[in-house]
């Protein structure tokens, strides 16, 4: 059985990484900071600073991999609110259907509610802590520090392993 | 910070020609193409790099090397449209020049209150200052272009004075640009000529 990878501690960290992981978390104000407002973007930012950053340190990449995967929720929950409004007032012109609003409302508690954990979840990495979301963190730990991070990383890298089991 | 064009001694013609008449074609639109996408990327740096000054009083180093390559990038394809370069300007962050040099020293620590100050009220004490003077400035940068072409198309050179010139209205936007990005909190001289004395080069 594989042994986790030791976590590293803020003392062990230098300051870039320490701000190369906070930003991953900044990536939530990307559309803020294109001037576009597509509900989309701050995934497609978070995701292309994943990109740049996964094979800088662990420590970044786990980061960065949990600011990107956490997005997924609220961003297809903005994507359905949008969709919706468009679909109903652009394409059918119609009025909007009774939940709508309800659903507005929903989709700005969770959106804050993330928003807030991100703001945390940042300053945690400014200070070289990490700060594990539900479902998201665990998934990132077991990606980057877990017992199966070595085999996951050579085999995404194309190296030979061994049977499984040795 | 340091920002020079080394002067080649002579020019191709053939190149010079083809970049006159087709440059736009293979130079301009895959330039830009790629820039439009690029700079959407550095636009979004630079507004989470301006929250992270402002908490942290530091610029990320990730995101400082980012913009000075994306301003080389930029100065490398205005040097060769402008034909104080020659050759193909590479495309991409990660690409240089061997004839321009962009050296910017990383500041440890910025400002907080010139990065307010600056976002409040640059427009008024950077922006309109600087644009007036280097759109006189761009002008002159101008004629020079349109004379140096000859010279080059006659003699295959160009006058080193008009060379120095033009280099200097680069020089000039490379700190403007510096200083409206936050990258620097030395306000920028209204001057073309080099720094007196080289400072501490941290990023090339």
């Amino acid at each position: 059985m594989p042994e986790a990878i030791a976590l590293p501690q803020p003392h062990e960290l230098s300051q870039r990484e320490k701000d190369d992981a906070l930003a991953a978390y900044l990536m939530n104000f990307a559309a803020w900071g294109a001037g576009l407002p597509i509900p989309s973007l701050n995934l497609i930012a978070a995701w292309v600073y994943y990109i740049i950053n996964r094979k800088k340190s662990r420590f970044v990449a786990f980061h960065c991999f949990q600011a990107c995967t956490s997005q997924i929720p609220t961003t297809l929950i903005n994507i359905a609110g949008v969709g919706m409004f468009v679909d109903y007032v652009v394409i059918l012109n119609r009025d909007l259907p009774r939940f709508f609003w309800p659903y507005v409302v929903f989709a700005a508690v969770t959106n804050l509610i993330y928003l807030g954990t991100s703001i945390y979840a940042c300053i945690r990495a400014a200070k070289g802590r990490i700060h594990y979301f539900l479902v998201f963190g665990r998934w990132a730990y077991a990606r980057y520090y877990g017992p199966n991070a070595v085999t996951l990383e050579a085999a995404a890298t194309g190296q030979n392993l061994p049977p499984a089991g040795f | 910070m340091r920002f020079d064009i080394a002067q080649q001694e002579a020019y191709s013609r053939g190149e010079f020609l083809l970049r006159t008449f087709f440059g736009w074609l293979y130079i301009t639109v895959p330039h830009t193409l790629v820039l439009f996408f690029v700079g959407i990327w550095s636009s979004i740096l630079h507004f989470i790099s301006w929250w992270v000054i402002l908490f942290t009083g530091r610029y990320p180093a990730s995101f400082f090397e980012f913009h000075v390559k994306m301003i080389a990038w930029h100065m490398r394809l205005n040097a060769v449209m402008w034909n104080l370069a020659e050759g193909y300007p590479a495309i991409g962050t990660a690409g240089s020049h061997p004839a321009l040099t962009l050296e910017v020293p990383y500041p440890e620590s910025l400002s907080r209150a010139k990065l307010l100050l600056r976002a409040f009220f640059g427009v008024f004490y950077v922006s309109i200052p600087h644009v007036l003077c280097l759109y006189a400035r761009l002008i002159a940068t101008g004629v020079l272009n349109f004379l140096s072409w000859w010279s080059i198309l006659f003699t295959g050179r160009i006058p080193e004075n008009w060379f120095q010139f033009n280099v200097g209205t680069l020089r000039w936007m490379v700190r403007l640009n510096l200083y409206m990005a936050n990258m620097t909190d030395d306000y920028p001289p209204f001057s073309g000529k080099p720094a007196p004395a080289a400072t501490e080069i941290a990023v090339a």
